[in-house]
């Protein structure tokens, strides 16, 4: 009879720290089934990453405004999920206001002018992106797309379907605090139990800087987190955070974090960005979707629902 | 070509619903008893040991009861191939089943019967393909079928479809006894099946399956007088069904519908629901099934007398007058049935599952939707509990 263990397998991807963990018994296999989902990360951070000249993002952006770009099925359907985000977030969820980085530096202390982010703001808009089967382009020049804001989420499920298919059942997918949870631990000693996943506090005390605020369980699903301390900078003692309105160019103030606990890890990661983009009333859309939800408010006061 | 800002529906879904335009995402439906994808080969053999018990009765009086042991072995033989075999020995003993439900025409009876079947599968990429034999054996009655079956998924394993075949040959031969003789009768009956199974959103996964039967041979039942059924029975069968994952609770609701309808006039609906609620080691899975149904056109209602009870000579004057097919057959007559049932399943380890089930079945006329069922029927109640044990290695 063979035993049990539980095997960790740690790697970077996306800019992020990685993590896949199993538990299983057979260990060849186990290391086997890690390698293909590893790859599979890989794969598409390759296929959509905008820091390199080949990728699928870097030739749609080449052509922006200029002529149809031939995408495959895959990317098709991103950019079918993305236009349902948008419609579903009244606007707010928008794979092309990546543009905004132009005016935003969050290593420097410093905010843009209003003048700048007007410049940028007419060439932001799902609605300005015209798709035919198996094709891509944009209504007008000086226009980027960028598939950052679920790309990682999308390779976290990912990741999972390629451990589902080689038959693990009790595995952890985490790629930069994206989690998706094939099923409860495996192990004899702790059978069913879910696994115990920290959530960060989004101000800790500066001795300990990966402090959590709260635990969250979970046994199957996805599980995304949000929050307003990723990327920020500090301007007249006011936070500005990564998360940018496209309506308006300037970052969302409201919550300071949004974990949301949904089938998958895409779900999940949408849904809290939307929560994050929506500010005060977030809590009662996530409640139309039908999720489990934590969210630290402005003033640092844990909630949940769902 | 269409502009994607043309957002048509008025109600928008919800951003899990749009996961599932994600390429491979609907594979982690976190519904795992009712997959779209088409399995792959098993990589553990599973052997399984079950112990059930059943006994029914109507008004404190005892009828049959079964004991019924259970082996069942599932593995892997090759790469892409698995063998799956099932053995199931029934120790049956108690009365006949009664006409109507007087009581005079029980007699006493035991039998033992036994059956067996093997599959074996062949695993491709997005494909199985089955192909089994089943036989079971009492002493009067022989069933041997063969069935082939295949299964597909499509590239993003959304959808499966499925299609199957079965043959039956059921010989029938009561030698010793019986009021009508029986000697070297036959039935066969022919199957084709089709269904489809796919996943609505990442909680939500639905199947689909419609089933032709064509029969032919000897439906009568040797044990029972004035007993003559139809040589034909043709029956078409629908099959819905639909799993739930409620994800703030962690349980999976099944529920299913099931339609039949036969030459003999038989029409059945069966609604049944199950909720399946992990609690760490334990997995308990409560479920309630209602069934309803009209009586075969061939039927015939008991004589009744003032009192309403049943007049055991008017009867049989009436049963001995009519003329054609003709059966008093309980199981034949509308009625309604309410299924309740629990069972509790514990992982010793991973690889050990222990687990009881519990059911309680209750048939009456009154049970039949709109509660007009067949007149002179008692209610018919039984009782089942089973214990398990299945092991991975």
């Amino acid at each position: 009879m063979s035993s049990w263990r539980s095997l960790r397998f740690e790697f970077q991807a996306m800019a992020s720290a990685c993590s896949l963990q199993i538990d299983g018994v057979d260990e060849q296999h186990i290391r086997q089934a890690a390698a293909l989902a590893v790859a599979e990360v890989h794969r598409i951070e390759q296929k959509y990453s905008r820091y390199r000249p080949d990728s699928v993002t870097s030739v749609i952006n080449a052509g922006a405004g200029t002529q149809w770009v031939e995408i495959d099925a895959e990317t098709s359907s991103l950019l079918d999920y993305a236009g349902q985000l948008w419609d579903i977030s009244g606007g707010l969820f928008d794979i092309t206001s990546g543009i905004l980085r132009r005016a935003w530096d969050f290593r420097v202390a410093r905010l843009p002018e209003e003048a700048q982010l007007q410049k940028l703001l007419p060439r932001i808009g799902w609605n300005q992106v015209e798709r035919r089967p198996g094709a891509v382009r944009w209504v007008g020049t000086g226009r980027e797309l960028d598939f950052g804001g679920f790309g990682k989420e999308y390779a976290a499920d990912r990741a999972a379907a390629v451990l589902a298919e080689q038959g693990c059942v009790h595995a952890l997918v985490n790629l930069g605090g994206d989690l998706h949870a094939l099923g409860p631990r495996g192990l004899p000693e702790s059978f069913g139990a879910p696994w115990h996943i920290d959530i960060q506090h989004p101000r800790p005390d500066p001795a300990q800087p990966l402090a959590a605020i709260a635990q969250i369980a979970l046994s199957r699903g996805g599980l995304a987190t949000s929050g307003d301390y990723e990327r920020f900078l500090i301007h007249d003692g006011k936070r500005y955070c990564h998360i940018l309105n496209p309506h308006t160019g300037w970052p969302v103030h409201h919550w300071q974090s949004v974990s949301v606990l949904a089938s998958n890890t895409s779900g999940a990661g949408a849904l809290s960005t939307i929560a994050m983009l929506k500010g005060e009333g977030a809590s009662q859309w996530l409640q139309t979707q039908g999720v489990r939800y934590l969210t630290v408010g402005p003033d640092g006061q844990l909630a949940h629902g769902g | 070509m269409n502009h994607s800002n043309t957002a048509t529906s008025e109600t928008l879904p919800g951003v899990l619903l749009a996961t599932l335009l994600l390429p491979g995402l609907a594979a982690l439906s976190t519904l795992a008893p009712l997959t779209a994808a088409a399995e792959s080969a098993p990589e553990k053999a599973t052997l399984a040991f079950k112990y059930g018990h059943y006994n029914d009765g109507q008004d404190g009086w005892s009828r049959v009861s079964v004991d019924a042991p259970y082996l069942y072995l599932q593995t892997p033989i090759a790469s892409d191939w698995s063998l799956e075999g099932s053995w199931v020995g029934d120790d049956v003993s108690g009365a006949s089943p009664r006409m109507h439900t007087d009581r005079s025409g029980a007699s006493h009876m035991s039998d033992y019967r036994k059956a067996s079947d093997l599959k074996v599968t062949r695993y491709f990429s997005r494909a199985a393909v089955s192909a089994s034999v089943a036989y079971s054996d009492e002493h009067d009655y022989t069933s041997r079928a063969l069935g082939l079956d295949a299964r597909w998924s499509t590239d993003d394993n959304n959808r499966t479809w499925t299609l199957g075949l079965g043959s039956s040959n059921d010989r029938i031969d009561n030698q010793s006894n019986g009021v009508n003789t029986a000697i070297n009768q036959h039935k066969r009956t022919q199957e084709l099946m089709a269904g489809v199974t796919q996943v609505l959103t990442p909680t939500d996964i639905a199947q689909l399956n419609l089933t032709r039967s064509v029969g032919a041979g000897y439906y009568n039942d040797p044990y029972k007088s004035f007993d003559q059924r139809p040589n034909q029975r043709n029956a078409w069968i629908g099959l819905l069904r639909w799993n739930h994952y409620v994800e703030p609770i962690d349980t999976s609701l099944r529920s299913s519908y099931r339609y039949y309808s036969d030459t003999f006039g038989v029409r059945s609906h069966t609604l049944g629901l199950d909720w399946v609620k992990p609690v760490g080691r334990w997995t308990l899975t409560p479920g309630v099934r209602y069934y309803t149904q009209t009586a075969a056109n061939f039927y015939f209602d008991p004589v009744l007398n003032a009192q309403g009870q049943i007049d055991s000579l008017g009867t049989l004057i009436r049963a001995a007058t009519l003329t054609g097919d003709k059966s008093a057959d309980q199981r034949l007559a509308a009625f309604g049935a309410l299924t309740m049932s629990i069972k509790a399943a514990y992982a010793i380890t991973p690889d050990a599952v222990i687990d009881v089930k519990l059911e309680r079945y209750r048939q009456s006329a009154a049970l039949r939707l709109n509660g007009d069922g067949s007149p002179g029927l008692a209610p018919f109640n039984a009782r089942f509990i089973q214990l398990g044990f299945t092991y991975r290695f």
